[in-house]
C-alpha cells in the first residue's frame, strides 16, 4: 500500500531528474521548448478557469448570469473572438519562439536511426567522417546541426534536456539544431516506435568543454588498432569484422555499430549497459537476453576464452 | 385441460426415462469395456493377426485417412538421380531392414510384425503426395515410423523419389545406388591391427559423402573433402542430440561414440579438397561484392569473413561446395526451417535476409571456387 503511494512521487521524479528531462533544459532549444511549455500552460491553465466558471454559472447561476451568457454577443465573443485571438496568438509566439537558425552550426553530425541503434558520423571541415556510435559528443556553447535520416523504418530523434524531437524518415532527411549550455551528460531515446526492441534504443549525448572536444576530435580522427593488436585475430576469425567496422583494421562491415572507439563510450548496446570488458562478453555470448529481438546474432560458439580474448580488445579501444 | 396437462407430464416422464435408460447403457458400456481390458479377455498377440473383416477395415480406413490428409503440393523431379541416390543409401540404412529391398528380402522378424511391413515394390497405386504424406507421417500403430527430421520435406522426398525408382530395380542395380563404389584405403596397418581404425565407420560415411578422392554421389549431400575438423565433430554432436533437424543424419549419426565422431571428423578434414564442380565461369560483380562486403542496407554481412579459410574451424568453409546443397540449406533457412544449435543461432536470421535469387547466384559462386587447406587461426 505504501508503495503503492510513492509510486506518483516516483514518477514525478523521473521526469525531473536532469539526465533525460524537458522540464530541465540545458540548452537554447530546450529551454525555448520549457518557456512555451510554461506560456500554453498558463494560458490555457486560466482559459480552463474561464469555461469552468461559465460551466457553474449556466447550472447554478441567477436566470440574469444565464440569461447573459446565452446571448448572441456572448457566444460570438466568447466561443469564436477569444479563441481566435488566443490561439493566433499563441501560435505567432510558439513559430516566433521556434524560428529556424539562420547562422550556420560549429558543427555537422549526422545521426542514422536503425534498428534498433544509432549511427553516428561527425562530419569534419575536410570533408572527412569520423565513424562512432550509440555515443554523441558535442561541444559546450556551440551549435550543433543533427542531420537525420533512417535506413529502415520511422525512428525518433529526441533528447528532452536539449531540445524538441524530430522523426528520422526512411527517405528523407530532416535537420534539428541544438546546442548545449552546460557540460555534461544528456540522456537520449528513441520517441517512435520502430518495432522489437524499441524501448532499449537509447543514446548519450555528451558535452565537452570546448577545448577537450577539440581534443577528442584529434584523437578520433587516428585508429587505436591495427591488425596487430592482440585479440584482433581472434574477433577477426569469428567473423565480427562482417558487420562491426574498427578503423585502421580490415574489419569494414557496416550491419552494426562502429566499434573503433567502443571501449571510450560511457554506455553500450545503445545505452543500454554500462561498457565493461564483462558487459561486452555478455553481450556477444548472451546478447539476446540482454536485448530481445536485436539484430546481432549470439555467438554461444565461441569457448569462454575467445570471449574474454574479444572482449578485452574491444575495451581496449579507447 | 387436465387432459393436456396430463399428456404434458407424461411426454416429461417418458423424456427422462429416455435420458435414464440411455446413461445406464453407456455406463454398462463403460463398464463392459473396462472389464474387458481389466480380464485380458482381448487377446494383443501379433501372431494371431486381425479377423479378415477387420483387417480390411482398418485398411479401408488407412487409404482413405492417407488419401484426405496427402498435402496439395506439387513434387519435385522425382526423376532426378541426385534424389534417387540420396534416397536408395537413406533406404538402405533407415528402411530396407522392415521393407526389404531388391538386395534383401523382407528378415522373417520385420514379417512378423502387425501388420507386416510390406513389399514397397507395389506403391504405383499412391500418388506422389500421399506417398509423401506416408513417409513424412508414419503410420500410428503400425510400427511404420515417422520421419525423423520433421521440417526436413526436401529429405522426404528423395525417399519418395527412391521408392518411384526402386520397383524393377536389380541387386546390382541398388548396391550401387545404395552403396556408392567407394573403396577406403585403411589408415594405416597399426590402426587396422588394433581396431581403432575409423574405416567401419568411414564405410557408413561414404556411402554418402565419398571418401579418399572420390566425393559424395549425390549433389544433395555436402563434401566433407578438407572441411575443418571442429566444424564436423560440431555438427555430428548437433545431428545425434536433434539440434540440427535432418532426419537422414540424425539416423546416420544415432550411436557414434564421442571418439567416432572426432575420429570421423579428422579422417575427412585429412582428405584432399576436391576440385570444384564446373569452370570459374563468367564473374557476377553484383555477386562477388554481395560475399565479400554485404549489403548493409538489409543487414546483410559478407559472407567470406565467416567463411573462408581464415575464420573459425568452427565455420564451414563454403569454397567447393555442392551448389545444390548450399541452396538446399540457405533455402530451408530463408523458409523458416530453425534448429537449437549455438551455430544454427548465427546464420540463420543471415540467410533469412537472402532473396531466391541471390541464393542462387551466391550457390552457383561458391561451388566454383577452388577450396583450400586448413584454418589460419585455431
Ligand atoms: C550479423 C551482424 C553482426 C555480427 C556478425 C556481429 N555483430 Fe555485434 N552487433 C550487431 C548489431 C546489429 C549490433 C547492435 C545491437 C543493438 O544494440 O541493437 C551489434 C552490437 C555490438 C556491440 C555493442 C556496440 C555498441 O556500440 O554498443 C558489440 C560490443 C558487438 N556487437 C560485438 C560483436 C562481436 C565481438 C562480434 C563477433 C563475435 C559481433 N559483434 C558480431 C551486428 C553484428
Ligand atoms: C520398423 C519397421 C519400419 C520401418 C523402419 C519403415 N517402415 Fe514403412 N511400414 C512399416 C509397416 C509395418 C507398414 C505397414 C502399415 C500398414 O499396412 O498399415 C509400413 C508401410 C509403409 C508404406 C505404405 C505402403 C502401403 O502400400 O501400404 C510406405 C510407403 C512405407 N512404409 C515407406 C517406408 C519408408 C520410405 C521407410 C524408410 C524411411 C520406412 N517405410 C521405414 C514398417 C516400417
Ligand atoms: C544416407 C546418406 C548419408 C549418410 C550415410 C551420412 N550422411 Fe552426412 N549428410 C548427409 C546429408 C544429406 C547431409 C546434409 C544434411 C543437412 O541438410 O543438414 C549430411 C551432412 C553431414 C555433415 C554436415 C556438413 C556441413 O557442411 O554442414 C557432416 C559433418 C556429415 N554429414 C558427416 C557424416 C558422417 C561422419 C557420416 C557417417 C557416420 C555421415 N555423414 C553419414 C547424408 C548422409
Ligand atoms: C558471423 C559469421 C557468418 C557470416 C557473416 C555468414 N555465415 Fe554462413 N554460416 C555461419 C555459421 C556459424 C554456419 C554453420 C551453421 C550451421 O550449420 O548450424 C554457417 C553456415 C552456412 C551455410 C551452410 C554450409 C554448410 O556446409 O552446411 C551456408 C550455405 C552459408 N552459411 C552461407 C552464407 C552466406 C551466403 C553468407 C553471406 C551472405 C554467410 N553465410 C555469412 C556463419 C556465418
Ligand atoms: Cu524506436
Amino acid at each position: 500500500m505504501r508503495s503503492a503511494a510513492a509510486l506518483p512521487f516516483c514518477l514525478a521524479l523521473g521526469g525531473c531528474s536532469t539526465v533525460q528531462s524537458a522540464l530541465s533544459p540545458a540548452g537554447e532549444q530546450a529551454a525555448q521548448i520549457a518557456v512555451l511549455t510554461w506560456i500554453l500552460l498558463g494560458v490555457l491553465g486560466g482559459v480552463l478557469l474561464i469555461v469552468l466558471g461559465a460551466l457553474w454559472l449556466a447550472i447554478r447561476g441567477s436566470d440574469n448570469a444565464r440569461r447573459l451568457l446565452s446571448a448572441d454577443w456572448a457566444v460570438s465573443i466568447g466561443g469564436i473572438a477569444f479563441p481566435a485571438v488566443v490561439l493566433t496568438a499563441l501560435l505567432a509566439g510558439g513559430l516566433w519562439l521556434m524560428r529556424p537558425a539562420t547562422t550556420d552550426a560549429a558543427l555537422t553530425i549526422e545521426v542514422e536511426g536503425r534498428q534498433w541503434w544509432w549511427r553516428v558520423g561527425y562530419v569534419l571541415d575536410d570533408g572527412t567522417r569520423i565513424e562512432a556510435a550509440n555515443e554523441i559528443r558535442i561541444p559546450v556553447g556551440q551549435e550543433v546541426d543533427f542531420v537525420l535520416t533512417s535506413s529502415d523504418v520511422i525512428h525518433s530523434f529526441w533528447v528532452p534536456s536539449l531540445g524538441g524531437k524530430l522523426d528520422m524518415i526512411p527517405g528523407r532527411t530532416n535537420r534539428l539544431r541544438l546546442k548545449a549550455e552546460r557540460p555534461g551528460i544528456y540522456r537520449g531515446q528513441c520517441a517512435e516506435y520502430c518495432g522489437g526492441p524499441h524501448a532499449l534504443m537509447a543514446f548519450e549525448v555528451v558535452a565537452l568543454p570546448e577545448a577537450d572536444f577539440a581534443a577528442w576530435r584529434q584523437a578520433a580522427g587516428q585508429p587505436v588498432s591495427t591488425v596487430r593488436e592482440s585479440g584482433f585475430d581472434v574477433f577477426a576469425a569469428a567473423g565480427c569484422g562482417s558487420c562491426h567496422a574498427i578503423a585502421g583494421t580490415s574489419a569494414n562491415g557496416r550491419v552494426g555499430p562502429d566499434l573503433s572507439r567502443v571501449g571510450e563510450r560511457r554506455m553500450m548496446a545503445a545505452a543500454t549497459m554500462p561498457t565493461s570488458e564483462e558487459n561486452i562478453a555478455r553481450f556477444i555470448a548472451d546478447g539476446q537476453r540482454h536485448k530481445p529481438g536485436n539484430l546481432m546474432p549470439e555467438f554461444d560458439v565461441l569457448t569462454d576464452e575467445q570471449t574474454k580474448t574479444i572482449a578485452s580488445y574491444l575495451a581496449r579501444l579507447k | 385441460m387436465p387432459s393436456a396437462r396430463k399428456s404434458a407430464l407424461t411426454i416429461r416422464l417418458s423424456g427422462r426415462r429416455i435420458l435414464i435408460g440411455l446413461g445406464s447403457l453407456v455406463s454398462l458400456g463403460l463398464v463392459g469395456a473396462g472389464m474387458f481390458a481389466w480380464l485380458g479377455i482381448y487377446n494383443v498377440a501379433a501372431s494371431v493377426g486381425h479377423f479378415y473383416v477387420v483387417d480390411r477395415i482398418l485398411r479401408f480406413g488407412m487409404e482413405n485417412s492417407v488419401k484426405a490428409r496427402a498435402p496439395d503440393i506439387v513434387p519435385p523431379d522425382l526423376t532426378d538421380p541426385n534424389l534417387i541416390r540420396l534416397g536408395a543409401a537413406h533406404y538402405y540404412a533407415g528402411c530396407a531392414y522392415c521393407h526389404g529391398s531388391p538386395d534383401t528380402p523382407i528378415s522373417p522378424i520385420a514379417h512378423s510384425m502387425l501388420p507386416p511391413p510390406p513389399d514397397l515394390g507395389g506403391v504405383e497405386r499412391w500418388k506422389d503426395q500421399e506417398l509423401f504424406w506416408l513417409v513424412r507421417n508414419g503410420l500410428k500403430y503400425t510400427g511404420m515410423p515417422a520421419w525423423p527430421g520433421p521440417s526436413r520435406d526436401e529429405e522426404v522426398w528423395a525417399a519418395v523419389a527412391f521408392l518411384r525408382a526402386m520397383p524393377g530395380m536389380n541387386r546390382a542395380q541398388y548396391t550401387r545406388l545404395a552403396l556408392g563404389d567407394v573403396e577406403i584405403a585403411a589408415q594405416s596397418g597399426e590402426e587396422i591391427a588394433t581396431g581403432e581404425g575409423p574405416s567401419d565407420a568411414v564405410q557408413a560415411c561414404a556411402r554418402c559423402h565419398g571418401g579418399g578422392a572420390k566425393g559424395p554421389e549425390s549433389d544433395l549431400v555436402p563434401v566433407l573433402h578438407g572441411q575443418p575438423a571442429d566444424m564436423m565433430v560440431q555438427a555430428l554432436r548437433d545431428y545425434a542430440a536433434g539440434r540440427r533437424p535432418s532426419g537422414i543424419m540424425q539416423a546416420a549419426t544415432s550411436g557414434l561414440t564421442e571418439r567416432e565422431m572426432v575420429q570421423l571428423a579428422t579422417y575427412y578434414a585429412g582428405l584432399t579438397p576436391l576440385r570444384p564442380e564446373g569452370a570459374p565461369g563468367e564473374t557476377d560483380s553484383r555477386v562477388e561484392r554481395l560475399v565479400a562486403e554485404g549489403d548493409a542496407a538489409r543487414n546483410i554481412p559478407g559472407c567470406v569473413q565467416c567463411h573462408d579459410n581464415r575464420a573459425l574451424p568452427l565455420y564451414p568453409r563454403l569454397a567447393g561446395q555442392s551448389a545444390r546443397y548450399l541452396e538446399g540449406r540457405l533455402t530451408a533457412w530463408r523458409a523458416g526451417l530453425r534448429g537449437t544449435s549455438a551455430t544454427d543461432a548465427i546464420m540463420a536470421p543471415i540467410a533469412g535476409r537472402l532473396t531466391p535469387e541471390e541464393i542462387s547466384r551466391i550457390a552457383q559462386h561458391f561451388a566454383r571456387q577452388p577450396a583450400a587447406g586448413e584454418s589460419a587461426v585455431r
